[in-house]
């Protein structure tokens, strides 16, 4: 073999295999954001089911409040609209905002219901109460999972070199859903 | 020559291992060693034996993988939250049904709590483990007797899951094993790999280069998949990869 064909047989050895490492790079760097992408949005809809399955109890648990408390009726209103500002909002962000609201108004609630030992003694309170205390412990529980599934998409993103393809095929940020410290105090039973 | 060569293989090799056995995670939770799990040392014998004997039955007969867990101290966390991650950590139940219930006592936060699996939430409903908690659990932890009260949410927990599933249970030690299978290496990257290896073994530039690439793979390393366990739980098959919502009640006592 003459020198200037094992020196083309290098450079087009070379070539392939830089154009296959690019191939692979991209390959691998566009499928991993579609990916992560997919897995914040499935966990996103389990913190929906959960958000969704509160939104659903809280009526139920008013009418049976409002059996013995009938005079806490501030309480009963503020919750109301703070579901009602749940039902309404539209995107990711707003619905965080709305859910954090209604975490405070249901706590409230929850307090004021201690001061009614009648209340407290109600089977149906007492399962509805646990009901309650499950989902928001089952909303903590997909949260956490769904911010997770944030960061790791975030950073996935936002991590040279990946981050000069996100921004071509505009994959942007995620947020995530964040609670006030004040909420963090969510419903406990208590007895 | 080929000495050397050794070396570097020996060295690649121990590199790309130490990824490979990299953790993930803040908590550091026991292993598992059965399906009761007495590590504050509170269940006596004489509930921990039927107790186990009635883990398995549950899960020979319905599928349901019924843990007990007690540990003396969660150093300040959240019993819910830590309930749950040491129940993903374990994976009760199976991957796909995670039908799985811990019980978990925290004795020095004084706190019980009934864990479902996604799999057992429509069969065991928050409510109901509330009550089980109630009626049969805290009466008795409160009077100190912790194993009573173990064996009886165990036991209620276990007549919700066989009436669901249409069995009696009568107890008897059943013997069922099984093993996670090993993680397996992509067929592609593992022939990439070796190609790599030949070249950067082969020729004498690649050699020149490998100590700086291995500094490389060393200072930038991150870890990669979490070592997952294989074959624990002394031959209680119930740890097959199931996760749980939070779903479930718990209690002070």
């Amino acid at each position: 073999m003459s020198k200037g064909k094992r020196n083309l047989l290098i450079a087009g050895v070379v070539i392939v295999v830089l154009l296959f490492s690019f191939y692979s790079f991209f390959k691998g760097t566009y499928n991993s954001f579609v990916t992560l992408d997919e897995s914040v949005k499935a966990s996103w809809a389990q913190v929906e089911n959960q958000l969704q399955r509160r939104y659903d109890l809280i009526p139920n648990l008013i009418e049976t409040v409002k059996g013995y408390a009938a005079h806490e009726r501030k309480l009963f209103v503020d919750v109301t609209n703070a579901r009602s500002r749940v039902g309404g909002a539209a995107s990711v962000p707003d619905k965080i905002k709305a859910n954090n609201a209604l975490s405070g108004a249901l706590s409230r609630l929850l307090v004021v219901v201690e001061r009614y030992p009648d209340l407290k003694a109600n089977q149906n309170f007492l399962r509805l109460q646990d009901e309650l205390a499950g989902t928001e412990n089952r909303i903590a529980v997909e949260r956490r999972r769904y911010n997770e599934a944030v960061k790791t998409y975030n950073i996935k993103i936002r991590t040279f070199p990946a981050n000069i393809l996100a921004g071509i095929y505009g994959f942007s940020k995620s947020t995530f859903f964040e609670v006030p410290e004040a909420a963090k105090a969510a419903p406990e039973v208590k007895f | 020559m080929k000495l050397k060569r050794f070396f570097w293989v020996f060295l690649i090799v121990i590199s790309l291992s130490a990824f490979a056995l990299d953790s993930q995670g803040a908590d550091k939770f026991p292993k598992p060693v059965g399906a009761i799990n007495d590590f504050a040392g509170v269940i006596p014998a004489k509930y921990k034996q039927p107790m186990e004997s009635v883990a398995r039955e549950v899960l020979q007969k319905t599928g349901a993988a019924v843990v007990v867990v007690t540990l003396k101290d969660i150093e300040g966390n959240d019993p819910a939250g830590y309930a749950n991650r040491l129940y993903e950590a374990w994976g009760i139940g199976g991957k796909e049904s995670d039908k799985g219930v811990l019980i978990f006592l925290a004795l020095k936060e004084r706190r019980v709590r009934i864990e479902v699996g996604y799999g057992l939430e429509g069969v065991l409903t928050d409510g109901m483990s509330g009550e089980i908690l109630d009626k049969y659990v805290v009466p008795l932890l409160g009077k100190g007797d912790y194993g009573g009260g173990l064996f009886n949410a165990l036991m209620a927990v276990s007549s919700i899951a066989a009436k669901d599933a249409g069995v009696s249970l009568t107890a008897v030690p059943g013997t069922q094993r099984k093993q996670k299978e090993p993680p397996k290496m992509n067929l592609f990257s593992l022939i990439l790999f070796f190609i790599i290896l030949s070249l950067l073994l082969g020729t004498r530039a690649g050699r020149r280069m490998l100590p700086f690439l291995i500094l490389m793979l060393l200072m930038g390393g991150r870890g990669g998949g979490a070592g997952s366990f294989g074959g624990f739980g002394g031959g209680f098959g119930g740890f097959g990869g199931g996760m749980s919502g939070g779903g479930g009640a718990g209690r002070g006592f």
